[in-house]
């Protein structure tokens, strides 16, 4: 769904309108994303972060016992195989993200598998996650010196190469995290996936364990 | 302490619940006050190997059973333990 799309619902009683309503989607960064360069100044940012917004978002998970048949239908809707294990997947039009035992996220933009298309062809549980999360993005020379600020994850190239992905906790919070493709100029890029409403903390988390790095911040429609 | 997840492979504590003692088994319908009562509250405070429920609340959110000696920390196995509370139920 787009950021500034005008989501409007009317509640109807016994064929009358009883309320009309409408509200404008927001990122959950837009008061803590200040643009711009933040930290160590006089040197080249260290660290980039870029929120990714616009995206669609659909957890889907196996019901119990069913997790065969899940990956069947998502094979034949995506054409490649779902993690089973913790990696990422990239197709055509959207990244296959593992979340856990049976489950995973389908990333992507434009509706292309958004819930309405994507319902019908999957079997399982499926929940619209587009708003609930915040996607960032994290590159640059010290990405993964501020990471190993925060996480007890191993970053480095041979334990977690690109396509590798994680559900853990950076800053006792939930994320799913995984490596992008690689920058143009062959920098690493990690790609998080946080609760909108521990999105702030976790952006602010990040700047201070940056900050002595430089960091560049912006925001980004593009999926990395 | 680390614990090696089925799933997502070797994790700090803090990612991980304890949710309790894994070997109490509900007793049948119809059993007497005192079996119940002892599954409802009475545990062992073992010292050595036990079997305990955790849940992986921090990464993939899955419930873990798991052997671990209590004197070393030591835990000599891990399995997930989804399925575990359904065959009992039926049973
Ligand atoms: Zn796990």
């Amino acid at each position: 769904m787009s950021s500034c799309a005008i989501l409007s619902s009317t509640i109807r009683m016994e064929g009358a309108s009883v309320a009309d309503f409408s509200w404008t989607a927001r990122s959950p960064l837009e008061h803590a994303l200040v643009a711009g360069t933040h930290g160590a100044r006089g040197v080249e940012a260290g660290v980039s972060l870029t929120e990714i917004r616009n995206f669609d978002l659909i957890q889907v998970m196996a019901r119990r016992g069913q997790g065969a048949e899940l990956g069947k239908a998502a094979k034949a809707r995506f054409g490649v195989a779902v993690p089973d294990a913790p990696k990422a997947v990239q197709t055509s039009d959207a990244t296959l993200i593992w979340s856990g035992p049976d489950q995973f996220f389908v990333l992507s933009k434009g509706g292309k598998h958004a819930m309405q298309t994507l319902a019908p062809a999957l079997s399982g549980s499926l929940s619209d996650q587009s708003h609930a999360r915040a996607l960032i993005s994290i590159s640059g020379a010290k990405a993964r010196a501020m990471l190993a600020k925060l996480s007890s994850i191993d970053l480095h190239s041979d334990a977690f190469p690109v396509g590798a992905a994680a559900a853990t906790s950076m800053d006792h919070t939930s994320v799913t995290l995984w490596r992008g493709g690689d920058r143009p100029d062959g920098q690493a890029v990690f790609n998080l996936l946080v609760f909108a409403t521990f999105a702030e903390s976790l952006w602010h988390t990040m700047l201070d364990s940056a900050a002595e790095y430089g960091v560049a911040t912006g925001h980004s429609a593009e999926l990395a | 302490m680390r614990i090696v997840c089925p799933f997502c492979g070797e994790r700090e504590l803090g990612e991980f619940t304890y949710l309790g003692d894994a070997k109490p088994v509900r007793p049948e319908a119809g059993a007497s006050e005192d079996e119940v009562f002892d599954y409802v509250y009475l545990r062992d405070n073992v010292a050595g190997q036990t079997s305990e429920y955790w849940y992986h609340g921090g990464g993939c959110r899955a419930w873990l059973k798991l052997t671990r000696n209590t004197l070393t920390h030591e835990i000599s196995s891990v399995e997930p333990a989804a399925g575990v509370g359904a065959r009992q139920a039926v049973k």
